[in-house]
């Protein structure tokens, strides 16, 4: 497969996910936003934003949240910004990729809206984010054909979902006076899940613990990374030749899923958000490592007419 | 009735639908029947369903950078199978001719010294390339792909207009268009037979195929691409697409001792044959403009020690130049010993001083092009220019007479278009794609028909701003053998098996045997009797 096509799959993965997750992030903490009283907007709108390591914005309020996270085309965080990234990557790779999947990606990004808009149409839209992104995520694994392109897909989606999970996680510490974790298991979609696994007795101990290490539910940071791994395994195993540096990426998961499998889980409360900053210090890593065992072009090359020097 | 068609008032040009006294020319029969009796409401609903279909399924073109869905209009344009056999063998007949002349004329050059051709107009066209001078590919083949662009004059004659045998676009169009009007308007299909478009990839890769290096029992093959932001962006990807392709780019390619090898996951993978979409200036930095970034470095050499074969082949501008064009007729007398079938519209050669002297008093009757433009850049139309544009021209002719050629102006012959709310005739010409394997010159049925939008305009390219149409080629009546049956049904050799088929009656296929019945769920089943009448518990 083209270096440049499969780079182009693995983005599109990430994109759709990350529009996805963005809008499942935005869902969770807007009902909270609206509804708590004891905190001040703008301070609750800054945290939820250094979550997503926007730092630029002054004094955000919660249109500012609802502009940079979400119709703002010229934000790079927002869920227009990826979905249109995630269209000019499929523009790109539309010969591998199956007629109907362009069309879901093509038809989303038309549909984009660009006006403001405020909390009340917030979750319209944020609906029809996850609706589309659904879309995509069964189109593609209904039709596509499992090759590397499947997953150089797959694997942009686990490591984006990761990455995202993590920060939905680490939105769980902030404190708006009640516990978070409810509401980020609603997020995930995994709050029935959680309470059918711990038969209905839990703390945020466990909550955490579901959406860090349990295995069996598609949306935690374990999941993801087991996932990714597969993914980095069967590329690895049809690419012998160019492997070597991918191993990188396959050891630094690993580690990643060592280290969280086996810690403390009251430690790994205590220092929530220094622990997911270091999953989405891997996560960064991984791609990275995947970029230069697949995706790299060439060295630029410089030309010299003779006689010049 | 009829209220679409109510105002339907042909002009000086030749109608394709009506003839001069206002009847329905027999090809046309079936469409105008289904015309009108839609009433201008329909006619907007169908026209929607098309656009939306183009939005959403991104067939766009690109117009300075911005994705436009590319305009189809409604009503088809109908071939009749006669006329369409003429254009099949002019077309083909065309293009034998300039695939002959490119290879005398980048090896022995016979047709120089014969003193057919000046040297001087072959060394004075910008598209002729010294660097492919004594390069012969393995199978011969230098125009894989041709477009011959055709126009009927007033009169009714099909004229050729121009040749194109770099890299034409448009035969994506030509493709979509027709699964766009299936779906839009099923109806209009019923009642006749139209040959299909879709063997076009097939008979392409074949084409590409059988060019590939000596030695080369199965050839990898690529599709060029100069990328996203190239205005055939679309086509390139649906050609790739069709036929199962990689589509790369410059920067995927790398030349590595005569050879091209593409960036893979797995490492490099030997290229042999590229179906490039590239220009020749773009194509290699080495030979050509040295600040391209679109080509691949080293591609020529490659070319030239048989490691890769091209397609088409670099250098072939010099034969779709538009001086060389008015000696097309010639050509096919010197190479072919035939008559042209399709002959050319007349034209005056600017260099020739009484030319010159006739067409610079005539300036603002003539059409006026530069000889190596394309896509109707540069094009001045002189009834319509102004005097500081028929002045600014007269300067450059005068200054370059082996640049421009003049032309009378043509009125292009008409086919109704929706124009807001109902039909009026507009221009069109016939782009038809030919596809030369090195064994035979294939003619797709059909080809592209671009139409021009406003009034009266009679330049049809989609650059400025042009629609398209669907063309349809209609299939000969068939012959019938006394029992029955069709006798082209039996033709194995026939590669199109869709086009056979067509012609083959309808016959009910036997049952399929042995299929198992379908389980239900046994709760199902459970649930179904406890709402069954034998519920005799609820009593």
């Amino acid at each position: 497969m083209l270096s440049r096509i499969a780079e182009s799959l693995f983005w599109i993965g990430r994109y759709v996910e990350r529009a996805e997750d963005t809008a499942r992030f935005l869902q969770t903490h807007l009902r909270m936003l609206i509804e708590d009283t004891t905190a001040a907007e703008v301070d609750a709108c800054r945290n939820l934003l250094a979550l997503m390591s926007v730092d630029e914005v002054e004094d955000p309020t919660l249109t500012e949240l609802l502009r940079v996270l979400g119709y703002d085309p010229s934000e790079p965080t927002s869920i227009y910004f990826a979905y249109a990234a995630a269209r000019d990557n499929a523009r790109r790779a539309r010969e591998v990729i199956p007629l109907d999947l362009w069309e879901c990606v093509n038809s989303t990004w038309h549909q984009l809206p660009t006006t403001p808009f405020g909390a009340s149409g917030a979750h319209v839209f944020l609906n029809w984010v996850r609706e589309r992104s659904a879309m995509f995520a069964g189109i593609s694994r209904s039709i596509m054909v499992r090759d590397d392109g499947w997953e150089f897909m797959s694997m942009g989606r686990s490591l984006e979902q990761v990455d995202m999970t993590s920060r939905l996680v680490a939105s769980a510490s902030l404190t708006h006076g009640s516990s978070q974790w409810p509401a980020v298991l609603r997020g995930c979609g995994g709050h029935d899940a959680f309470l059918r696994t711990y038969r209905g007795l839990y703390t945020d101990r466990e909550a955490a613990e579901f959406l860090i290490v349990d295995t069996k539910f598609p949306r935690s940071i374990m999941h993801g990374l087991i996932a990714a791994t597969d993914s980095l395994e069967k590329v690895a195993q049809n690419n012998v030749l160019t492997a070597r540096h991918a191993q990188t990426a396959i050891r630094s998961l690993g580690q990643l899923r060592a280290r969280l499998e086996y810690a403390d889980l009251d430690d790994l409360l205590d220092n929530l958000n220094h622990e997911m900053s270091a999953v989405q210090d891997v996560t960064a890593e991984a791609t990275i490592a995947v970029a230069t065992s697949y995706f790299a072009a060439a060295d630029p090359t410089a030309w010299i007419t003779e006689g010049t020097r | 009735m009829a209220d679409v068609l109510s105002n339907y008032r042909t002009g000086d040009a030749f109608d394709e639908m009506m003839d001069a006294e206002g009847s329905v020319r027999p090809s046309y029969k079936a469409v105008y029947s289904a015309l009108s009796r839609s009433t201008s409401d329909d006619l907007r609903m169908i026209a929607e369903s098309l656009a939306n279909n183009y939005t959403q399924a991104g067939v766009t073109f690109d117009v300075g950078g911005v994705e436009r869905p590319f305009p189809l209009d409604l009503v088809p344009r109908v071939i009749a199978s006669p006329e369409w056999e003429i254009i099949e063998a002019g077309v083909a007949q065309r293009v034998r001719a300039l695939e002959a002349f490119l290879a005398d004329l980048y090896t022995e050059a016979r047709v120089i010294s014969d003193g057919v051709i000046p040297s001087q107009l072959v060394t004075s066209s910008t598209h002729f390339h010294r660097a492919v001078w004594g390069i012969t590919p393995a199978n011969g083949v230098r125009i894989h792909v041709a477009g011959v662009d055709l126009i009927r004059n007033p009169d009714g004659d099909v004229r050729v207009l121009e040749d194109n045998v770099r890299v034409p676009s448009g035969v994506s169009y030509v493709m979509t268009n027709r699964n766009a009007m299936i779906t839009a308007m099923p109806e209009a299909f019923a009642n006749q037979r139209i040959r299909p478009v879709t063997g076009y990839p097939t008979r392409l890769l074949t084409a590409l195929r059988m060019a590939a290096p000596a030695g080369v029992d199965d050839p990898t093959v690529v599709v060029l691409t100069p990328g996203v932001y190239n205005p055939a962006y679309f086509e390139h990807t649906l050609l790739a697409r069709t036929m199962g392709l990689e589509l790369v780019e410059g920067r995927d390619l790398e030349c590595r001792r005569g050879r091209v090898f593409m960036r893979t996951t797995a490492g490099l993978q030997r290229v042999d044959v590229i179906y490039r979409r590239v220009d020749d200036d773009f194509l290699d930095p080495v030979h050509f403009r040295s600040d391209s970034m679109l080509g691949v470095p080293g591609l020529v050499n490659a070319v030239r020690t048989g490691g890769v074969a091209l397609a088409n082949a670099i250098g072939n501008g010099v034969a779709d130049d538009k001086l060389i064009y008015t000696y097309v007729p010639d050509l096919i007398k010197y190479y072919l010993r035939e008559d042209p079938i399709l002959p050319n519209v007349d034209t005056w050669r600017l260099e020739e001083d009484e030319a010159r002297e006739e067409v610079l008093d005539r300036l603002d009757e003539l059409v006026v092009k530069p000889v190596d433009g394309s896509g109707g850049k540069g094009i001045v139309i002189g009834p319509r220019a102004s005097k500081s544009e028929l002045d600014a021209l007269r300067r450059r002719v005068s200054e370059d007479p082996r640049g421009w050629i003049a032309q009378p102006v043509v009125q292009l012959s008409t086919v109704p278009t929706l124009i807001e709310d109902c039909l009026q005739p507009r221009h069109v010409d016939l782009r038809p794609f030919a596809v030369n394997n090195g064994e035979d010159v294939w003619v797709l049925p059909g080809g592209l028909t671009r139409v021009a939008l406003p009034e009266g305009e009679l330049v049809v390219n989609s650059s400025k701003g042009g629609g398209s149409k669907d063309t349809w080629v209609l299939s000969p009546p068939p012959h019938r053998s006394p029992s029955g049956r069709n006798s082209t049904e039996h033709k194995e050799e026939d590669v199109d098996h869709a086009e056979s088929q067509t012609a083959v009656p309808l016959t009910v296929a036997q049952i399929p045997v042995g299929m198992k019945p379908r389980i239900n769920s046994q709760r199902q089943q459970q649930d179904q009797q406890q709402q069954g009448p034998q519920r005799g518990w609820t009593c």
